[in-house]
């Protein structure tokens, strides 16, 4: 197992008597890339500043490269903020520099990376502009280069996907990628389960402040049950052919004569086992569907079976 | 201690490339230079005016007006203020007011040394039996009354000698009552009965802490508003907590108040600079010779002055930039802020009022206990400075006042602290002055 970049030890923070975040635990690893999931007001955002030592804990402990987050610790870190801007009237290049030199970068270097960086980002034309005068796409690029640009070890993305179109989406995910092979740690928080299954080594799944699962994909995806969709054309009822091989989750005569199973399968029991029954039961098939588990679906059944919520308040909440 | 610099440096570098600070590095000597050059402007820029006297007593009253006239024109030689260039007294083009009426309108012109001119006013002047006298002022304008207040005291002066002389009292003696007055001496009890006596200046010290009292308050105030107006911008903008990943809360707020503090620094430099180099310009011309710029220098620069006013300022600034960066971190914009603004502007103005008071009783008791309180403190114990307050007074205010400062920026931490995260704003504050400490449902 490699080092313990972050860990979080029973943490609890309560805001005007509502709990934000209750009795939560879970590390992040060197050189892993670590998802932190969870409906809007999960409490993401407040775990996430008291990893930094912005927020202090009312119980629980917090630990940051083996000790308290103490000031001189955020100079290994990058944090891209949920709340974000940029001083507007300042130009590119000078905020770049701005945040490089509070993170210890020297003036010289802090700008010839900066405009590597704006290069890299296919921003180097506006280095010498106001940020006033970049779309909103373009301000979140220099926040992420503001945030990259003093090389962390650790690096912390508080809903970075959010307000980026889906071609600066998938390109945040490369640079995000790039850095974890370069070494760095990466946390990330965010609603959106599709980019932490595409990205994450770890997940953490968190719901009103609390975790409900700890671990790989794979192992998450484990948790939900593997699906069938079948829709058959027959005289008979088939449930008792189908019964045996798992949950009949939904059953119901189509408009055009055909009828839909959904069939969550059972232990040991596998699609093929599904379909060797319907050809050794002579049924007519139209449509035969192994579905795949997303992790979206993973998270409702996670939180259903931790029986801590009603199932349509997650419902609602999982995006 | 690198965060607060580059924080401090920042903040120096986009407050100084604003057109508002620039505005305020003009305003003192701007203002300054409208104080003394527009009265000076309005009195050089009244055009002459040409007046008539119609005496219709049989030229007692007019000989009178024109002796008066002749007076003050010596007077003018002497450089002493009068009104004789600008009241010019011309022979009517007529006596009747009908046919004077065109010229008091405009219509027709009277002839002057300097050409044809409007006529200002025409002036009857009557005498009854009795010796009373009646004048008749004629003029359009309503609001100028300084030649109807001349001839008037003229006149007056003219009845009282002659009562004076009709009960044998000779004009010579007349005049020689009228030059009587008596000498003053003002003397110190403070000191020996050889150097008792008080020059004026040995006011100039107490002038000049008002001054400086009302400099270091503009100075505070347009600073801290400087602060609140950036600091709403800067929440507005969701930057706080770009910075809260590289620096902590503290660091923000005092780099921040440095910042600024470099800014006033940087104002207070360029107005005392400016006004050293004009009082010296001053001195090379003949017409300010007279003037004390001598003492006020030494008096601005008295070390009894100088190092409590450094102090004061520090503190009062610390004090005031603290509250208005935490109203700044609890508003997204200035009209939330409008609301917590109101009470504090008014705490401000008080001293203002104040200081004017302190510079005559400076041991009123309003100005004493006014001076324990600490938001005022900074102000008005450097009016009362000069003037020798209690020591009780100086060090009691002085420790209460630095509590003060210390409890006020630890609050004001707070406060910015939990703004800087949205955990705050106005309703909160408006929430704990809510009366019997009724909360909003649910």
């Amino acid at each position: 197992m490699s080092e313990i970049i972050l860990s979080l030890a029973g943490v609890s923070k309560t805001f005007n008597g509502k709990a934000a975040v209750s009795d939560l635990s879970f590390d992040v690893r060197r050189g892993k890339i670590t998802g932190f999931l969870g409906p809007n007001g999960a409490g993401k955002s407040t775990s996430l500043r008291m990893a930094l030592g912005i927020l202090t804990p009312d119980s629980g402990q917090v630990s940051l490269f083996g000790g308290r987050p103490r000031a001189s610790a955020l100079e290994r870190v990058g944090f891209l903020p949920e709340e974000r801007g940029l001083y507007r009237k300042m130009k590119v290049i000078d905020v770049i520099i701005f945040f490089a030199r509070l993170k210890g970068v020297a003036p010289i270097e802090a700008r010839r990376r900066g405009l590597a960086m704006l290069d890299e980002f296919g921003l180097g034309d506006v280095a010498e502009s106001k940020v006033k005068t970049l779309s909103k796409g373009m301000a979140q690029k220099i926040q992420i280069i503001a945030t990259l640009i003093h090389d962390p070890e650790f690096i912390i993305l508080d809903e970075p996907f959010s307000g980026l179109d889906p071609v600066n989406q998938k390109a945040l995910e490369r640079i995000v990628r790039a850095r974890a092979e370069a070494g760095a740690t990466i946390l990330f928080s965010t609603h959106v389960m599709e980019h932490a299954e595409r990205l994450c080594d770890q997940i953490v799944l968190v719901a009103r402040g609390r975790k409900v699962f700890d671990g790989t994909v794979e192992e998450a995806l484990g948790h939900v049950p593997r699906r069938v969709v079948l829709e058959t054309v027959s005289e008979t009822d088939l449930t008792p052919v189908f019964a045996p091989l798992g949950e009949i989750a939904e059953s119901r005569a189509n408009a055009d004569g055909a009828h839909h199973w959904m069939i969550n399968l059972g232990r040991g029991v596998e699609a093929q086992d599904v379909l060797k029954a319907c050809v050794d039961g002579n049924i007519k098939l139209l449509r035969f569907e192994p579905a795949r588990a997303h992790l979206h679906d993973a998270f409702v059944h996670l939180v259903e079976t931790s029986g801590q919520f009603s199932n349509e308040k997650l419902e609602g909440e999982a995006v | 201690m690198r965060a607060i610099y580059l924080i401090a440096r920042r903040e120096y570098l986009s407050y100084v490339a604003t057109w508002g600070f620039w505005l305020s590095l003009a305003s003192m000597p701007m203002f300054m230079a409208l104080g003394f050059g527009l009265p000076i402007l309005i009195e050089n820029s009244q055009p002459v005016r040409y007046y008539a006297v119609i005496d219709e007593s049989g030229g007692a009253l007019e000989a009178a007006i024109t002796a008066q006239a002749e007076t003050a024109t010596d007077a003018a030689a002497s450089d002493a203020p009068a009104s004789a260039d600008k009241y010019i007294r011309v022979h009517p083009p007529a006596t009747d007011i009908e046919a004077l009426r065109p010229f008091l309108l405009g219509e027709q012109k009277v002839e002057t040394d300097d050409g044809p001119q409007p006529l200002f006013a025409a002036i009857y002047l009557r005498q009854d039996a009795t010796g009373g006298v009646e004048i008749e002022y004629w003029s359009t304008n309503l609001t100028d009354g300084e030649l109807r207040a001349d001839i008037r005291r003229t006149l007056s002066e003219y009845m009282q000698l002659n009562r004076l002389i009709e009960n044998g009292v000779s004009p010579e003696l007349v005049a020689e009552a009228g030059a009587l007055a008596p000498t003053v001496r003002e003397l110190n009890p403070e000191r020996s009965v050889d150097t008792a006596e008080v020059t004026s200046a040995e006011r100039l010290p107490i002038i000049v802490a008002i001054g400086v009292a009302f400099g270091l308050w503009i100075v505070i105030f347009s600073v801290v508003n400087m602060l609140l107006t950036a600091m709403i911008e800067e929440k507005g903008n969701k930057v706080l907590e770009m910075m809260l990943a590289s620096s902590r809360h503290h660091e923000i707020l005092t780099g921040k108040l440095l910042g600024v503090a470099l800014v006033s620094t940087t104002l207070l430099l360029v107005w005392g600079g400016l006004a050293a180099t004009v009082g010296l310009g001053l001195q090379q011309l003949p017409f300010a010779a007279g003037l004390p710029l001598g003492e006020i220098m030494a008096a601005v620069l008295d070390p009894g002055l100088i190092f409590p006013a450094i102090g004061y300022f520090i503190i009062g600034y610390l004090m005031y930039g603290a509250i208005f960066l935490a109203i700044g971190s609890l508003c997204e914009t200035l009209q939330d802020a409008q609301t917590l603004m109101s009470p504090m502007m008014l705490i401000m103005m008080v001293p203002l009022f104040l200081v004017m008071v302190a510079a005559d009783s400076p041991d009123s008791p309003i100005i004493v206990i006014a001076s324990w309180v600490p938001l005022w403190t900074p102000f008005i114990m450097l009016a009362r400075l000069p003037q020798d307050p209690a020591l009780f007074d100086i060090i009691g205010t002085t420790l209460v006042m630095v509590a003060t400062a210390a409890g006020v920026i630890w609050g004001a931490g707070v406060m910015f602290r939990m703004g800087a995260l949205n955990q705050a704003n106005q309703d909160t504050v408006k929430g704990w002055f809510r009366l019997g400490g009724k909360r909003k449902p649910g």
